[in-house]
């Protein structure tokens, strides 16, 4: 009884052990996960006024060879206070991040935003082209 | 050790096992309801029914509960004294309330109506009961304004007993409302944030420094409908309007949906708007015009001389060019 006892006392010695041993996933410098994915791309695009409802008067084109995204707004947009918002590709990041209120006002200098893949290998700047309906 | 030692060990351990089980079980076990013991003098309650900020011209809501055991007497008069008098309206309740089954409050009357004598209002009890609830309608006054008011309640019975019972301090909101303006396109679409009130081309023009808004409906382009425009905005977004003489100011203006203050609201929704909000709000990059305004949605307004801020709301909107719109200011 007791050499059993032993015996399974010491398999789950070497499986804690084994475990234990077990090499952590490597994150990012914002703790993100860094996995083996390389998609890198933009899938939707949405652009919100400060009344949280969306500007677009059509839908955003969004050209992954060109790495442009065309957004038409309505008129009388106000576009120094918009909420931009990004569908990434999985595991995908936006540099630089979105934390509020953005203005895209100015637009003979469209504002470009990096989408940086899971793998954070690749990256791919992203033109916002906004006009006005 | 010998085998009989032993099994005496493990047995001892089973016990005690068993034991602890019970006693875990016993602890668990849910306390019964007990009836508090009943009151033995004259005592008293009080809830503050009303939510929201206290704004001044409107009611602030308690229910102030009194009871004494029957052997004891009956109760005698009811009083409630505010550190600030209240306004025209202010009001003890000579009923006391209950609530039917179905839900619905009654009232049976209990004394005489209340009497107001400056910070005191009181009802005598003209019927033989030992408990009763009244309702307390405090009116805000305009001297309360920007303060805060606190309440005592007390109640007498024939055995000469006095409770009382305090309440607040509340803070009185420093914000002014107006209700259900009528705008309208080409008409009544001046509107000044100061004065809360909406002016047509003619009044305007005497009222030229303090209009802060232009009301316009416009059907084409689509995204544009129903407009909060300042007179100093771009004209682009003042298609075909001519400014009354005067008419040049600059507002910041900040569009929002799903912010239905229940007050401007007319008593929808649970959504408040306090003296907190005008406070914390920047309003440094917003625009001078608000497109597309739709019913239930609003705006935060500044004025271009920082002395107010403002939120507007839609209540309604009318295709043919009309609005109606409610109204908080804040000084700053």
């Amino acid at each position: 009884m007791a050499k059993y006892y032993k015996i399974t006392c010491s398999l789950l010695l070497i499986a804690g052990l084994i475990g234990g041993c077990k090499k952590d996933l490597p994150v990012d410098e914002d703790g993100l996960l860094i996995t083996q994915r390389a998609e890198c791309y933009v899938g939707n695009f949405e652009l919100l006024g400060t009344d949280f409802v969306t500007v677009r008067s059509k839908t955003a084109v969004i050209d992954t060879t060109a790495l442009t995204i065309n957004v038409e707004v309505f008129f009388g947009t106000d576009l120094k206070n918009v909420y931009p918002q990004f569908s990434l590709a999985t595991d995908c990041k936006l540099d630089p991040k979105i934390v509020g209120k953005v203005d895209l006002s100015d637009l003979s200098n469209p504002k470009t935003y990096t989408v940086i893949s899971g793998n954070r290998l690749v990256k791919k700047p992203y033109k916002i082209i906004v006009k006005y309906q | 050790m010998s085998k009989t030692a032993t099994m005496r060990k493990l047995n001892n351990s089973r016990h005690f096992l068993f034991f602890l089980l019970l006693l875990s079980f016993a602890a668990c076990k849910k306390e019964e309801y007990a009836i508090p013991d009943p009151v033995s003098e004259l005592s008293n309650d009080c809830i503050k029914r009303t939510l929201g900020p206290n704004i001044v011209t409107l009611p602030i809501e308690f229910a102030y509960a009194m009871a004494l055991p029957k052997a004891k007497g009956k109760l005698v008069s009811a009083q409630v004294e505010a550190s600030i008098a209240g306004a025209a309206g202010t009001f003890l309740e000579n009923r006391s309330f209950y609530t039917k089954s179905n839900g619905a409050d009654t009232g049976i009357t209990i004394g005489s109506p209340s009497v107001n004598d400056g910070k005191i209002t009181k009802v005598t009890y003209t019927v033989d009961t030992s408990a009763a609830t009244l309702r307390y309608f405090y009116v805000i006054p305009e001297e309360a304004r920007g303060l805060s008011v606190s309440f005592t309640f007390s109640a007498t019975s024939s055995d000469g007993k006095t409770a009382s019972f305090k309440m607040g301090p509340y803070a009185i909101s420093k914000m002014h409302m107006v209700k259900n303006m009528a705008v309208s396109n080409n008409n009544n679409a001046y509107i000044s944030i100061e004065n809360m009130a909406v002016y047509n081309s003619t009044t305007a023009v005497a009222n030229a420094g303090k209009i802060d808004l232009v009301y316009l409906y416009r059907a084409t382009p689509t995204a544009f409908t129903h407009a909060l425009v300042s007179p100093a905005a771009d004209p682009v977004y003042l298609p075909g309007v001519t400014l009354p003489a005067g008419v040049n100011r600059s507002a910041k203006v900040n569009k929002v949906f799903n912010l239905q203050d229940r007050n401007l609201a007319n008593l929808q929704y649970g959504i408040y708007i306090d003296d907190k909000d005008f406070q914390e709000i920047n309003l440094q990059t917003a625009p001078n015009y608000a497109l597309g305004l739709k019913a239930e949605a609003g705006v935060w307004v500044e004025t271009t001389d920082g002395k107010y801020r403002a939120y507007i709301f839609v209540n309604s909107v009318n295709a043919n060019g009309s609005a109606v719109i409610s109204m908080l200011r804040y000084t700053l």
